[in-house]
C-alpha cells in the first residue's frame, strides 16, 4: 500500500507558481455555464492540456480554500505569446456562484499547472474523446493540439498527430452544451446526446461510443464526467482493447498533494489496490488501473 | 497581505520546547504540509521554525474512504483517517529528505496502543535529523484515536511510558473534543511532556439533506480552519494557565494577528494548518512579520509577549 514506487509522486507541483491573477473578460457560454480568461503570462505559457489550475477570491474566508479547474485553452498575445488561462466553469457551488459576479480588472489567486495532464498515445489515428457535462472543458485544448491547431508547454511540447478527433458530449439537454463553437474550430467531429432529446441522440452518450467502437477504428479515448460513465467507458474500451485514458474529479483542498483529499482507489501492479492522489499523480489515469469496484 | 519587513526591528524569536531550540515560533501542522517534498517548489522552509511532517502510524494505513474533506463556512472538515505508508516506509524514504531541510524536524506519531506509541518513539528516538516528537493523541477521525486524549490518566500514563523509551523532546497534541482541556494538559505535563500543543480538529458533522448523507465518506469529521479560532484561543488560554511547559497553539492561524492572538494566550509557539492549503507560505510570512508585532508591544524578545493577555 505503497503511494508510489519510489517517495515522491509523480507530478509534484515543483514548477508551479502562486499569481494573482487579473480577469480579463468573462462570457457565459451556455446555461450556468461561463468562461472566465485570466491573465497570467507564466501559467499559460507553462500549463498543457488535461492539468488543471487551483482558483481562489483572494481575502475571502468563505469560500475559504481553492478549487480545482482544468484549463480550457490559452491565448496568445498580440507577440504570439502566451499570455491568458481560459477556464470553463459551471455554477455549482460556493465559488463558481460568486465569481460571475467578479469583473474584469479584478483579481483571483491562481497556482498552477498542477497534475500530470494527458499524454496521448504516439500512434493514435482516430482520438476519440467521451465528455459528460462540464467534463468536456480539458478537451478543447487536446483537439486544438491533437490535430496541430496550437502547441502547450515550455519548451512546446511534441505531440503526434491524429488524423480524426471526435467528441462524444453529452448534456442534460441542448441548453447545457457549451463550446461547441470552440470544439468545431480545434477540428473536432462532434457527436452530441442529451438526456431529453432536445439535441443530438436522445440517450447515453456512451451509446455514441459504442456505436463509434463498432464501426470506426478508434485508437485512443479519454473520457472526464461523472463517475458512472467514465466507469462505463472504461469497460467499453477494455472490452475493445482500446487505450483509454480517465481525466477525475475529487474534492480536493490544496492541489499541492499536501492533503491527502483528493484520493481514488487505484489498482497496484503487485495486486490490491491503494488510495493514491488525484492531485499529483492524476487527475489522469489509465482507466484500467481505476478500481471502480471499491 | 502581510509585507516582509525590510528592516525588522532586533526581536529574538527563539523558543525552547525542551531540549529543543526554535530559530523562531512559527511552525507548519501535521497533516497539512504533507512531506514537506510536496511544498519544495513554492516553500522557503528555512524561515520555518520548524516542519511537522503528515502522522506516521507503526503499520501503513489506507485512510478513510473519500471524501475526505469539504468545506464549510469559514472552515474545513476533514477524516483523512491517517492515511499513510508506515513508520518503516518513513524512516526510509520520507525522512531522508525531511532531515536534509535547514529547519526544526519535529515527527508526528500515532498508534493504537502504548506498545505501538512507545515502539514507534524507540525508533525515532536515534533516527538521524529527527528534533521532537509531537503525540497525535488527538486524531477524531481513526478508531482509537483519541484513547489518549480524553482521560487524564491514560495519558499520563502513556507520556511516561513513551518518556521512558525516547530521549526526544515530546509534545503531546491535544483535543478541544474534552470538557476540562486544561486537566488533560496537566496530565500530559505530570506524565513528562516537553510541551502540549492545542488544538486538534473539533469533531463535526456536515450534511447534504437533499440526499440526507453526512458530506464525508467517514460519517463524522474535524472541522479545522479560521471558524475555530476561538475555541482554540480559549483552549490554548486554559492549558497555558494550567501548566508551566510551553504551549503549542494551533487553530484557524490565517494572518499575524492570529498567531500574536495565540500568543498573548499563551503560546510559546504556534502551527499553521488549514491555511497552507490554501497559501503556503503564510507560515513564513508570519515568521517575517513577527519581529514588528512584538516590538509594538514594546518587547525585545517573543518569549515576552507570551501569556500577556490580562483576562478580567
Amino acid at each position: 500500500m505503497r503511494k508510489s514506487g519510489s517517495e515522491d509522486a509523480p507530478f509534484l507541483p515543483d514548477h508551479a507558481g502562486f499569481w494573482q491573477a487579473e480577469i480579463v473578460e468573462q462570457c457565459r457560454l451556455a446555461r450556468d455555464t461561463y468562461r472566465i480568461r485570466l491573465h497570467a503570462p507564466e501559467l499559460a505559457a507553462l500549463i498543457t492540456p488535461g492539468q488543471f489550475v487551483m482558483l481562489r477570491c483572494p481575502e475571502l474566508r468563505d469560500p475559504l480554500l481553492g478549487r480545482p479547474f482544468a484549463l480550457y485553452d490559452t491565448i496568445d498575445d498580440r507577440d504570439g505569446r502566451p499570455a491568458h488561462v481560459d477556464i470553463v466553469y459551471l455554477l455549482k457551488g460556493k465559488l463558481t456562484h460568486l465569481l460571475p459576479k467578479r469583473s474584469a480588472g479584478q483579481e483571483l489567486e491562481v497556482w498552477g499547472p498542477l497534475g500530470n495532464g494527458f499524454v496521448p498515445p504516439s500512434r493514435a489515428q482516430h482520438a476519440v474523446f467521451v465528455a459528460g457535462g462540464i467534463g468536456q472543458t480539458p478537451f478543447v485544448a487536446l483537439a486544438k493540439e491533437l490535430t496541430g491547431r496550437r502547441r502547450y508547454g515550455r519548451p512546446p511540447r511534441v505531440v503526434s498527430q491524429a488524423t480524426k478527433v471526435t467528441l462524444c458530449y453529452g448534456a442534460r439537454s441542448a441548453e447545457w452544451l457549451a463550446g461547441l463553437p470552440d470544439f468545431e474550430a480545434a477540428g473536432c467531429d462532434i457527436r452530441i446526446a442529451t438526456d431529453d432529446g432536445s439535441r443530438g441522440h436522445h440517450g447515453w452518450v456512451t451509446d455514441l461510443l459504442a456505436e463509434l467502437l463498432e464501426t470506426a477504428d478508434v485508437d485512443w479515448v479519454a473520457t472526464c464526467g461523472p463517475e458512472v460513465m467514465m466507469a462505463t467507458v472504461a469497460r467499453m474500451t477494455a472490452q475493445r482493447k482500446v487505450g483509454c485514458h480517465v481525466s477525475l474529479e475529487t474534492p480536493m483542498a490544496c492541489g499541492i498533494g499536501a492533503c491527502f483529499s483528493c484520493v481514488v482507489p487505484v489498482k497496484e501492479e503487485e495486486g490490491g489496490w491503494d488510495y493514491k492522489r488525484t492531485c499529483v499523480e492524476g487527475p489522469v489515469f489509465p482507466a484500467e488501473q481505476i478500481a471502480w469496484e471499491v | 497581505m502581510m509585507e516582509t519587513t525590510t528592516d525588522p526591528p532586533a526581536v529574538d524569536l527563539t523558543v525552547s520546547i525542551g531540549s529543543l531550540s526554535l530559530a523562531n515560533p512559527v511552525l507548519v501542522a501535521s497533516g497539512t504540509f504533507g512531506y514537506a517534498r510536496e511544498l519544495a517548489g513554492l516553500v522557503d522552509f528555512s524561515l520555518l521554525g520548524g516542519i511537522l511532517p503528515k502522522t506516521i502510524t507503526r503499520e501503513p494505513r489506507k485512510g478513510n474512504p473519500p471524501p475526505r474533506t469539504a468545506e464549510t463556512t469559514a472552515g474545513l472538515l476533514n477524516a483523512i483517517g491517517l492515511d499513510n505508508d508506515g513508520l518503516e516506509h518513513f524512516l526510509t524514504h520520507r525522512l531522508p529528505y525531511l532531515a536534509s531541510l535547514p529547519t526544526s524536524l519535529i515527527v508526528s506519531i500515532a498508534g493504537r496502543s502504548i506498545e505501538e506509541f512507545t515502539e514507534m518513539a524507540g525508533e525515532l528516538d536515534g533516527a538521524a535529523g529527527v528534533d521532537a516528537l509531537e503525540l497525535n493523541i488527538s486524531c477524531p477521525n481513526v478508531s482509537g484515536g483519541v484513547d489518549y486524549g480524553v482521560s487524564p490518566a491514560r495519558c499520563e500514563e502513556l507520556l511516561r511510558q513513551v518518556r521512558s523509551r525516547c530521549h526526544l523532546p515530546l509534545i503531546a497534541k491535544l483535543t478541544p473534543n474534552v470538557t476540562r482541556v486544561d486537566e488533560m494538559a496537566r496530565a500530559a505535563e505530570a506524565g513528562g511532556a516537553d510541551a502540549v500543543s492545542l488544538i486538534n480538529t473539533v469533531s463535526a458533522l456536515g450534511v447534504d439533506w437533499r440526499r440526507c448523507r453526512s458530506l464525508l465518506g467517514n460519517g463524522l469529521g474535524g472541522l479545522s480552519g479560521p471558524s475555530i479560532k476561538p475555541i482554540a484561543l480559549r483552549c490554548v488560554w486554559q492549558a497555558a494557565q494550567a501548566v508551566s511547559i510551553p504551549v503549542i497553539g494551533i487553530g484557524g492561524i490565517s494572518s499575524l494577528d492570529d498567531a500574536m492572538e495565540f500568543a498573548v494566550c499563551g503560546a510559546s509557539a504556534i502551527q499553521v494548518g488549514t491555511a497552507n492549503y490554501y497559501d503556503p507560505t503564510l507560515a513564513q510570512r508570519i515568521a517575517a512579520s513577527l519581529p514588528a508585532a512584538v516590538a509594538e508591544l514594546g518587547a525585545h524578545k517573543w518569549m515576552d509577549v507570551v501569556g500577556k493577555l490580562q483576562m478580567p
